[in-house]
């Protein structure tokens, strides 16, 4: 039953940001503000990057506001970081990819000035940036939050998210396919992954794909294929899950900007979810200097070793 | 002599990534001793089983292998303190990946092997290459290098009229 939800909050949330940020640019905190702006369709919205404290107001927050910012300080724009201290506004999910990039000494926790958004969810698409925000148009993703209030920023506004329960989505979908034989598995995985055009956009928008040169384009040797024929969708659909085993902080950008709408988060979730069974790991808000598979205890399971 | 083996039965290819300083002294030391093994096994000689990346057992069973054994020291015994440690790890992840994907465990092995163990890479090797053996050939990844295409299924009439005019 499609029951709309509760948005009012980020009017409020929208003049709070504007008013933080309009004070730490003025006040020389920052050298720049990375957060969101209105674009021309209606509705919808874009990342934007302020240094004028006269510009503040262009900030905003509504459910449009479905981008992972974090992606701006690694790779996409990485001379911003550069110019100094920034502002960046920060949904609890993105907090958890900023954690992550903190913790793979990325980034430093003094060169952020973090403004947490109380967040009770964003569309699942932006097809149609105006559509009603809804439990049917919320994204997955925030169907089973648990961050609604990020933690540890350096100014959050004071409203309160209340969220209403809905059906956790990934998980109902990892449980299906878990009960399934390997070769159903392996059936749909092959459906989805032959819809993949190898466009890249997963790798692109992904905050932790921020290798210089990635194994999937080196080609001596070349340990996948870089056409989008079966084979090398399947390899670098593995290849992609497992380097991100571990890091994924789950803010599902890659299933969001995916153009032939493979679940991508799905791969990403089961990983998260064994890892949790494995080792006691979930990406939070506290920065480890060591991701789980990066450490290891002598009393690790070896069930399966013989 | 030889028995006389049927024709066209199936032989499983096995790959064996091994570390240098435990399970390839074990494979010598079975070698030596003289003990048989079967024949299938491919060995792959690596400075540590910390050096085996998850994509070279993709590599493998994309290259035809049926099944693929990881083996190497035994915890505590790294050449290189804890190399095995932090694979266990990965490989524990790497596998679940697999298995969600849809590839039959069976087919993957991991095991320990010290170079005192001769007997036990004889049973390891054997083990694997009889369970491959029964599940026969793996033609999941093949059957993908098979294809050609994209996706695309040509089902509207005018895809497949251009594709006829190709």
């Amino acid at each position: 039953m499609t029951q709309p939800i509760d948005e009012s909050i980020y009017t409020a949330v929208t003049v709070a940001i504007q008013a933080e940020a309009q004070r730490i640019l003025s006040e020389g905190l920052v050298t720049a503000v990375v957060g969101y702006a209105s674009a021309r369709r209606k509705g919808s919205t874009q990342p934007i990057v302020i240094t004028d404290a006269a510009l503040a107001e262009k900030l905003i927050f509504t459910p449009a506001c479905v981008n992972n910012l974090a992606v701006y300080l690694t790779k996409a724009k990485k001379e911003i970081p550069k110019t100094g201290r920034i502002g960046i506004v920060v949904k609890g999910c993105d907090l958890k990819a900023l954690v992550g990039l903190m913790g793979e000494s990325q980034l430093k926790r003094e060169d952020l000035y973090l403004i947490g958004v109380p967040c009770i969810g964003v569309l699942g698409s932006i097809i149609q940036p105006d559509t009603a925000f809804t439990s049917d148009s919320i994204a997955p993703k925030c169907r089973e939050c648990d961050a609604h209030l990020p933690l540890g920023c350096d100014f959050v506004p004071s409203q309160q998210p209340i969220t209403p329960e809905l059906e956790k989505k990934y998980a109902a979908e990892i449980d299906r396919l878990e009960a399934m034989t390997p070769a159903e598995r392996w059936a749909y995985w092959k459906e989805q992954f032959s819809k993949c055009i190898k466009c890249y956009a997963c790798r692109q928008v992904c905050p932790f794909c921020f290798c210089e040169q990635c194994l999937c384009d080196r080609n001596k040797p070349q340990m996948v294929e870089t056409t989008p024929r079966p084979a090398g969708n399947f390899a670098w659909h593995i290849v992609r899950a497992m380097h991100l085993t571990g890091r994924c902080a789950g803010c599902a950008e890659c299933e969001r900007a995916c153009p032939m709408d493979i679940p991508l988060n799905l791969l990403n979730r089961k990983m998260a979810k064994e890892l949790k069974d494995l080792y006691e790991y979930e990406a939070g808000f506290e920065v480890n200097a060591k991701g789980p598979l990066t450490m290891f205890t002598e009393k690790d399971d070896q069930s399966f070793i013989k | 002599m030889h028995t006389e083996k049927p024709k066209n039965s199936f032989e499983p290819k096995i790959i064996a990534f091994v570390c240098t300083w435990c399970t390839y002294a074990g494979a010598d030391l079975a070698g030596t001793s003289r003990m048989q093994y079967p024949s299938n096994v491919r060995v792959l000689k690596f400075p540590c089983t910390g050096r085996i990346d998850p994509v070279f057992i993709l590599k493998a069973f994309q290259q035809g292998a049926d099944g693929v054994l990881v083996s190497g020291c035994h915890p505590g015994d790294c050449h290189y303190i804890a190399g095995n440690f932090h694979a266990r790890r990965r490989f524990a992840a790497f596998r679940k990946l697999l298995e969600f994907i849809g590839v039959d465990l069976n087919r993957l092995q991991f095991s320990w092997v010290s170079a005192a163990e001769g007997g036990k890479w004889v049973e390891v090797v054997t083990d694997l290459t009889e369970r491959v053996r029964s599940m026969g050939p793996m033609v999941e990844f093949k059957e993908l290098a098979m294809e050609e295409q994209w996706s695309g299924t040509i089902d509207t009439p005018e895809l497949k009229e251009a594709y006829n005019q190709i």
